[in-house]
């Protein structure tokens, strides 16, 4: 497979000398009369269509396929020869279009085509030749493509590997043999005086291999003067084929034949595709399409014809030689449709379409149904046995494609269901909230045209909204608490935003407000008793298993702006902090509830899940490097420390942040040290302390009404 | 990727080997052995993927068709009796069918071939297979390359230097080279011992039995997985971009889009702890929404959860082409963004509606009524429809306008000037034609349409040019 193959470049040159004005003697009856109407009117007399209106069509036929199939990088330009008298030399030719993506279209080509108009018979010929435009198809194949620049731009130091070919496909009305290899000859020439050029220009490539294909028209009922010939090499640049036609229906169908050949292209007959009768509405009758497409579509047929087992040779009867045997095309039956999604999921391939006959009725009548959203299944045609449905044809975005469909036996089949596999016997994970997460994160096209002040492209920005989602985000129901409460919602909607407005913080603010009130009005929280027996934790316990959590996600945001730092400034501000002495009386509540608990359970459950859990939020804290500070989440650890001041971020790490696996040595002398801890009343310095250092004279701030969240300490 | 064994059931194999006369073996003991060795190895690490055992001497026998079970393989090879002489060729045919028949001709497969390179006598021989290879006809054609695409491994119960003694090593080179290249041939380092069968087998199979580990990320939530069938890595032009392009093992990255759709080459992936997989299927599976995959640089695939008729399902991925651009409708993937940067939500609030598919910037033809003419049908059939119009004037005044100027301007850019001539005069002719009952306005719209079209035949630019429309003749009939 080659990015810049031969078909990479096609230009056209067609003969625009006054013989071409010439009729192709090919009559075309355009007024049909009606019996009724017949009476007394002379009909018209039937018109017929000149040389070049003849190869005009037929090359725009051959345009339009190619575009159908191939709307990039396969790029077509057009030369109009006109007459050497016409203006003064260096403007004998008219070159129609470029090479730029947006010059690429039939239309354009139409338009420019009508500005140049049918030759004028009463042009001297003398003066007329094709050279002109040969040659000028010769520099214009040097012309760098948007693509081939592209290319050369993104390969740098191995830029040479773009390669520059291309083809000329030459119609003109030739006068002998003698006369092509004129024809040939001077090609050659150019290109070689063209190389040399294009060896000094960064616009323009030497060419490695040029395809002429040359087209002899001469009108009905004449004999022709120039022979067949078949590719030939001329030089090691350039081949040379030559082929004599008749112009009109033998023209379309020589170019038709050409257009399949130079780009792998390939035909398929629908049949019997039912369709209501124009004249009798209520009977219906069966019509064939033929469609172009990429040979690819037919891989498995053309590998496989004839070559094993009977079946194969039944596909062979779906082939038929038409034209003379010129062309070929392979047979598939119309399936009524309906939707079976399961076909889709042994989709191979999908190929665009051209249909060969383009406004005939059948044929816009099948390609409307598919533009209407509609797909039809193909079936190959059977004497005998199952039917085999092998392609489908199917519209997206205004485009159809035949799809290949896998007909044997998949190497997919009989998977192994994700519940045998890992995690498959977890069943509570968040599945809807996960499902309202992917919405959240849904793409949509970008036009290429925004510029990003970022400088990212649209889907880095969509990954780093991904990443930002996810900083936490636990997996399971039974690990969250604040995911499960709807109070939260609207705090952990905003707080994944990349920045944040002012009305933003304050939703936030008030969400943490919430749930101060809530825990005032002692409301129940919805904590998972999965792991623990009982009722589980106490209610003050469960509020701050709940302001742990929202204080770990708020974290990991917290660096973002300042404005995401006043979010959690805010939750460390209004959390329960209840009063020493309460705290006091309650902890030793809490401590023989404990020993109690750990007495009858005679396991850990609580503990385990709860070292897990906070060792997994330390790893994605590991991951985020920002931060210092000490998770605690675990209902047994400690109260949080008050938050630092900005100042010291560059602390002593607490031993807890010590990397590897705590020993159970280490997590007993904590559990011990925070057991002593609550026997006697801690000194207000130590307690407060940041890293063991506590800030003194911190009154005169309050004073001075600067930042009173500080230490930590409620202003409320 | 499927896999055939086809081992070499000839006498040659029953040689014994001598192990420093301790005890005894057959080379094809050996290859057993080695045998085993694969298939303890897949049943562990490769268990989704189908292997068929075929032996073979002057015939060849299927002795277990494709399976996943590997104890069946297993017990195949310890009743494995011995049988004539080599007979690679039609070994070979006897693959070609199997796969053929059960996969089709687009599904690589893997051959491993098990012989001790001694590649039989005189026809039949691989020797004489090679010699005649260009003297055949359509019909009896030598097997390789085969159509599906192939790895090839050939696997020698015998040392090198043994096999370059003959031609055997060059005649199994050759084998490689018509099998289209892609694959190994493989002999035993030093005596010939179980070890060194070992070693062999093992290179075999670091070469292309290797599972293929990956980690599959969205954002900070991740999970290892293993990819069956791996995939492999592609060649996308050989002159561009010469180097093959293959996945870069732990770049998986997921977005999200909830286009529906299939593609090539699709890979499936495999406790008590939540894993990120399960999570990302079960929602997949609810919303009916498909997760977009990046696999490296500009290779992109897709991520969906597919069940079977039997209720079981699993988290799939579909590779796409490499390339910028893999589904036309879908554009640039580089040029997706998260729908939170769109001014509004491009599905609508309700999910009622989607940004894609996207309209390619030109129509194409057959979706833009273009204008045809090759066959004479097309032609008739367009000044038909003008004449049927101008019948029906002033009421279709719009409808004949709008055919007239299409036949226009494809009459003009085809340079059909005799075409616009000989349809004013229909024109003309239809005037005349009118019954005393017409609309007053019929015949100055028809003079005038017909006037306009003979100017445009003159080729005058004024009146040729082609974005030019003739526009209606302004009447007021209504006082």
């Amino acid at each position: 497979m080659k990015m810049f193959s031969v078909a990479h470049k096609t230009v056209f040159v067609v003969d625009h000398c006054p013989y071409m004005a010439e009729s192709s003697r090919q009559q075309v009856e355009c007024d049909v009369l009606t019996k009724s109407r017949a009476q007394g009117v002379i009909p018209l007399a039937p018109v017929s269509k000149s040389l070049w209106t003849c190869a005009v069509e037929c090359s725009m036929e051959y345009c339009r396929i190619l575009y159908d199939i191939y709307p990039k990088d396969k790029l077509v330009s057009f030369l109009g020869k006109s007459n050497v008298n016409y203006i003064v030399s260096d403007s004998e030719f008219h070159i129609l279009n470029s090479w730029r993506r947006e010059d690429q279209s039939t239309h354009e080509l139409m338009s420019a085509l009508a500005a140049v108009g049918p030759p004028n018979p009463r042009e001297d010929p003398e003066c007329c030749s094709i050279l002109h435009g040969l040659v000028a198809a010769v520099e214009s194949l040097c012309k760098i493509t948007e693509l081939q620049h592209e290319r050369r731009t993104a390969l740098m130091d191995t830029a040479e590997r773009v390669a520059n070919r291309g083809r000329i496909i030459c119609l003109t009305n030739a006068k002998s043999d003698t006369h092509v290899r004129m024809l040939e000859d001077c090609i050659q020439e150019t290109i070689l005086d063209q190389n040399k050029l294009a060896a000094g220009s960064d616009r323009l490539m030497a060419i490695q291999q040029c395809e002429l294909v040359l087209v002899h028209i001469y009108p009905q009922g004449e004999d022709t003067l120039v022979s067949d010939r078949p590719k030939k090499e001329i030089s090691p640049l350039l081949t040379s084929e030559v082929h004599s036609v008749r112009a009109g229906r033998h023209l379309a169908t020589k170019l038709n034949i050409l257009v399949q050949q130079h780009f792998d292209l390939t035909s398929t007959t629908i049949t019997n595709i039912p369709m209501k009768e124009e004249q009798h509405a209520n009977t219906s009758a069966n019509y064939d399409v033929e469609l172009l497409h990429h040979r690819d579509a037919h891989l498995e047929f053309f590998k496989s014809g004839g070559a094993v087992g009977s079946e194969r040779d039944l596909h062979m009867a779906g082939t038929s030689t038409r034209e003379n045997g010129l062309k070929e095309t392979v047979t598939l039956k119309w399936c009524t449709p309906r939707t079976n999604t399961i076909e889709l999921y042994y989709c191979t391939g999908a190929y665009r379409i051209s249909p060969t006959d383009v406004n005939s009725r059948p044929s816009s009548c099948l390609t409307n149904f598919l533009l209407n959203g509609r797909s039809v299944l193909l079936e190959q045609p059977r004497k005998s046995g199952s039917k085999v449905i092998s392609h489908m044809l199917s519209s997206h975005g205004g485009e159809i494609f035949l799809h290949v469909l896998n007909s044997n036996r998949s190497t997919l089949e009989d998977p192994p269901s994700i519940s045998e596999g890992c995690g498959g016997r977890v069943t509570d994970y968040r599945i809807t909230d996960f499902g309202e997460f992917m919405r959240e994160n849904r793409l949509t096209p970008v036009s290429e045209s925004t510029h990003d002040p970022s400088g990212k492209l649209p889907a880095e920005r969509a990954k780093a909204q991904l990443e930002r989602h996810t900083r936490y985000w636990p997996m399971i129901i039974s690990q969250t608490t604040i995911f499960n409460m709807q109070a939260v919602v609207p705090l952990a909607n905003l707080i994944v935003k990349e920045t944040l407005t002012e009305e933003d913080v304050l939703t936030c603010q008030k969400t943490v407000y919430n749930l101060v009130d809530m825990e005032r009005k002692n409301d129940p929280l919805p904590i998972s008793t999965v792991g623990s027996r009982g009722k589980g934790p106490k209610r003050d316990e469960q509020y701050r298993i709940m302001w742990n959590e929202l204080e770990t996600l708020v974290k990991t945001h917290a660096g973002a702006t300042d404005r995401h730092q006043r979010v959690l400034d805010c939750i460390i501000a209004c959390r329960s902090k209840p009063p020493e002495e309460e705290e006091r009386k309650k902890r030793g509540r809490k401590r023989e509830e404990r020993e109690d608990r750990t007495e009858k359970n005679g396991n850990k459950e609580t503990d385990d899940k709860s070292w897990q859990e906070s060792e997994r939020l330390k790893g994605l804290l590991d991951k985020e490097d920002q931060e210092s500070e000490v998770i605690k989440d675990s209902p047994d650890s400690p109260e949080p420390l008050n938050k630092k001041p900005r100042l010291t971020t560059e602390e002593v790490q607490p031993p807890e942040r010590a990397k590897g696996p705590v020993s159970l040595l280490t997590m007993w002398t904590n559990r011990i040290t925070a057991a002593n801890s609550r026997k006697h009343q801690e000194f207000v310095g130590r307690a407060s302390s940041v890293n063991n250092k506590f800030e003194l004279y911190q009154h005169l701030k309050d004073e001075n009404g600067m930042d009173v969240h500080e230490n930590g300490k409620a202003s409320r | 990727m499927p896999t055939v064994i086809l081992m070499d059931v000839s006498l040659s194999m029953t040689r014994p080997v001598s192990l420093d006369g301790i005890e005894e073996f057959q080379r094809k003991n050996l290859a057993v052995h080695g045998l085993n060795m694969l298939f303890e190895h897949m049943a562990s690490n490769y268990r989704l993927e189908f292997t068929a055992l075929m032996a073979f001497s002057s015939l060849w026998e299927l002795l277990v068709p494709f399976t996943r079970d590997y104890n069946a393989l297993q017990e195949a090879l310890s009743s494995l009796e011995d049988y004539d002489k080599t007979c690679v060729e039609s070994a070979l045919n006897g693959v070609n069918n199997l796969v053929q028949q059960e996969w089709g001709s687009a599904c690589p497969c893997q051959l491993v071939l098990v012989t001790d390179g001694s590649l039989g006598i005189g026809k039949g021989s691989l020797r004489h297979s090679l010699q005649t290879l260009k003297h055949r006809g359509d019909d009896k054609k030598f097997p390789l390359p085969f159509p599906f695409p192939t790895k090839l491994f050939i696997m020698c119960v015998a040392n090198a230097e043994e096999l370059q003694m003959t031609d055997a090593m060059d005649n199994l080179e050759e084998l490689l080279r018509l099998s289209g290249g892609d694959g190994q041939i493989f002999t035993m380092d030093g005596p010939l011992c179980m070890k060194s069968v070992q070693g062999m087998f093992g290179r075999l199979i670091d070469y292309a039995y290797s599972p293929f580990h990956a980690v599959l990320h969205c954002g900070n939530l991740s999970s290892d997985v293993q990819v069956f069938p791996r995939p492999e890595p592609v060649v996308m032009d050989e002159e561009v971009e010469p180097m093959p392009r293959t996945v870069n093992v732990d770049e998986v990255g997921t977005g999200a889009t909830d286009e529906l759709e299939e593609e090539p080459s699709a890979s499936q992936m495999a406790g008590k702890s939540p894993n990120f997989c399960v999570l990302l299927h079960g929602s997949l599976k609810v919303e009916g929404m498909v997760a977009l995959v990046q696999l490296g640089p500009e290779w992109y695939g897709m991520l969906y959860s597919q069940a079977d008729s039997k209720k079981k399902s699993n988290l799939m991925m579909s590779l796409f082409e490499p390339g910028p651009e893999p589904l036309p409708w879908l554009g640039k993937i580089s040029y997706l963004g998260p729908i939170s940067e769109a001014a509004e939500n491009p599905y609508g609030e309700d999910d009622s509606k989607s940004p894609f598919p996207l309209q390619p910037q030109v129509k194409r033809s057959y979706a833009q009524n273009v204008t045809v003419w090759i066959k004479a049908s097309g032609l008739q059939t367009d000044v038909q429809k003008i004449l049927r119009n101008a019948r029906k004037l002033p009421d279709k005044t719009q409808t004949f306008y709008k055919e007239l100027n299409r036949l226009r301007k494809a009459a003009l850019a085809f340079g059909f000037w005799e075409l616009l001539k000989g349809v004013a005069d229909l024109l003309e002719r239809e005037c005349t034609m009118l019954p005393d009952s017409a609309h007053p306005d019929a015949a100055f719209q028809l003079s005038h349409a017909a006037q306009q079209l003979k100017l445009a035949s003159t080729g005058d630019s004024q009146y040729a040019a082609f974005d030019h429309n003739i526009v209606p003749m302004h009447t007021d009939f209504s006082s």
